[in-house]
């Protein structure tokens, strides 16, 4: 039961944090959270689909189904928080209005609905293989349920905490995390073209492991948080730097775009 | 176009001693929740394709943090992990769904 209360934590932990990023920022930006529902649900149909297909996802594109998949789930993930972190940027240059966006519901659902999939293959593939087929149920599902309370308490949490912010701190605490969100999801990108041979390996060059284990408590937070590696590679740390700066990019048009504004209505 | 005729000379030009060099493969079985061999020695400085067969009818997650890999391989089937150029040291991996009995090792030397 503990190792599996630890798997589904782990999974959850990680999509926690974007979940609460994206129900905060969109409140805050006016638009509730009427996404959130049809967004969970297209997350769990994806997940689901994600899971029974695995076997032939896996063996598309020469047995490298699964790693390009996922490099195209993660990309547009990270495409989608990009754009999403102008419209913050945005929100936040204007005065507080209630006029609910169309394009911030559209990205929150898609980044919601791919991050919601992607672990949750994993979660739905481990309780079936290990609760349902192999007679466990009560144990491993016992296991999830607690993992799920403890991820979502902490994801509570959070959430209460970002909401407690000014509204226009809470926005840029919000364009913070997508921008660390969307780099940590592009290193994720990298390892799996770099798994399927698509991206080159290489040396890496530097090694804090001595400092944060990745395999250590921190180390899995500081994971999810911005995509934390021990040993980053030249080809991973420059499609990083180069995510983090479109999103900052992102930020700045959003400023000239406001400045612009101003210029022509006084 | 003579550039496209020109990008795809360059292009095979890239790809080419790539294909050429024979990348070496490792087999490693799953029978049990358990790694077999649950020690792999690798060469260093060298890219090495990792085949991973999956013997038990209950799916497996490769994974390790030291080599930046996690593939999620479902019962009776396999999958192909690229792994490498490795600087010499120990690199731990282990079946995400039985982490305790399912742990292993590349050895690069």
């Amino acid at each position: 039961m503990i190792s599996a209360v630890i798997i589904v934590l782990r999974e959850v932990l990680e999509g926690v944090l974007l979940m609460c990023m994206l129900m905060a920022s969109s409140a805050a930006m006016g638009n509730r959270l009427r996404w959130l529902p049809v967004g969970l649900l297209l997350g769990v149909a994806g997940a689901y689909s994600y899971a029974v297909f695995l076997d032939p996802i896996s063996m598309l594109f020469e047995g490298l189904g699964q790693e390009i998949i996922s490099a195209v789930m993660l990309l547009s993930a990270a495409l989608a928080l990009v754009v999403y972190v102008h419209l913050i940027a945005s929100r936040a240059l204007r005065p507080a209005s209630d006029k609910p966006s169309r394009a911030v519901l559209a990205l929150c659902l898609l980044a919601a609905a791919l991050s919601i999939s992607r672990e949750g293959a994993e979660v739905y593939l481990y309780v079936y293989a290990f609760g349902v087929q192999a007679g466990q149920m009560a144990s491993i599902m016992s296991g999830a349920v607690i993992g799920t309370g403890i991820g979502l308490s902490f994801g509570t949490f959070f959430y209460y905490g970002l909401r407690a912010l000014s509204r226009k701190a809470c926005l840029w605490t919000c364009a913070g995390i997508a921008t660390m969100t969307s780099a940590g999801l592009v290193m994720q990108a990298t390892y799996n073209l770099e798994q399927a041979d698509l991206l080159p390996g290489q040396q890496p060059l530097w090694d804090t492991s001595a400092l944060v284990r990745e395999s250590s408590l921190t180390g899995e937070m500081l994971q999810a948080a911005f995509g934390y590696e021990a040993t980053p590679t030249a080809v991973q740390l420059s499609l990083y730097l180069a995510s983090v700066l479109a999103c900052l990019a992102a930020m700045a048009l959003a400023r000239l775009h406001a400045t612009k504004r101003q210029e022509t209505s006084t | 176009m003579p550039w496209l005729a020109a990008l795809a000379l360059v292009l095979a030009g890239a790809a080419g001693p790539a294909a050429l060099a024979q990348t070496p493969e490792v087999e490693i079985q799953i029978r049990e929740h358990l790694f077999f061999p649950a020690e792999v020695r690798i060469p260093a400085n060298i890219k090495v394709k990792l085949i991973i067969r999956n013997l038990d009818t209950t799916p497996e997650e490769f994974e390790s943090y030291e080599l930046n890999r996690e593939k999620v391989i479902v019962g009776n089937s396999q999958g192909v992990v690229f792994i490498g150029p490795l600087a010499p040291g120990e690199y731990p991996f282990f079946g995400e769904f039985n982490p305790r009995t399912a742990q292993g090792k590349v050895i690069v030397e």
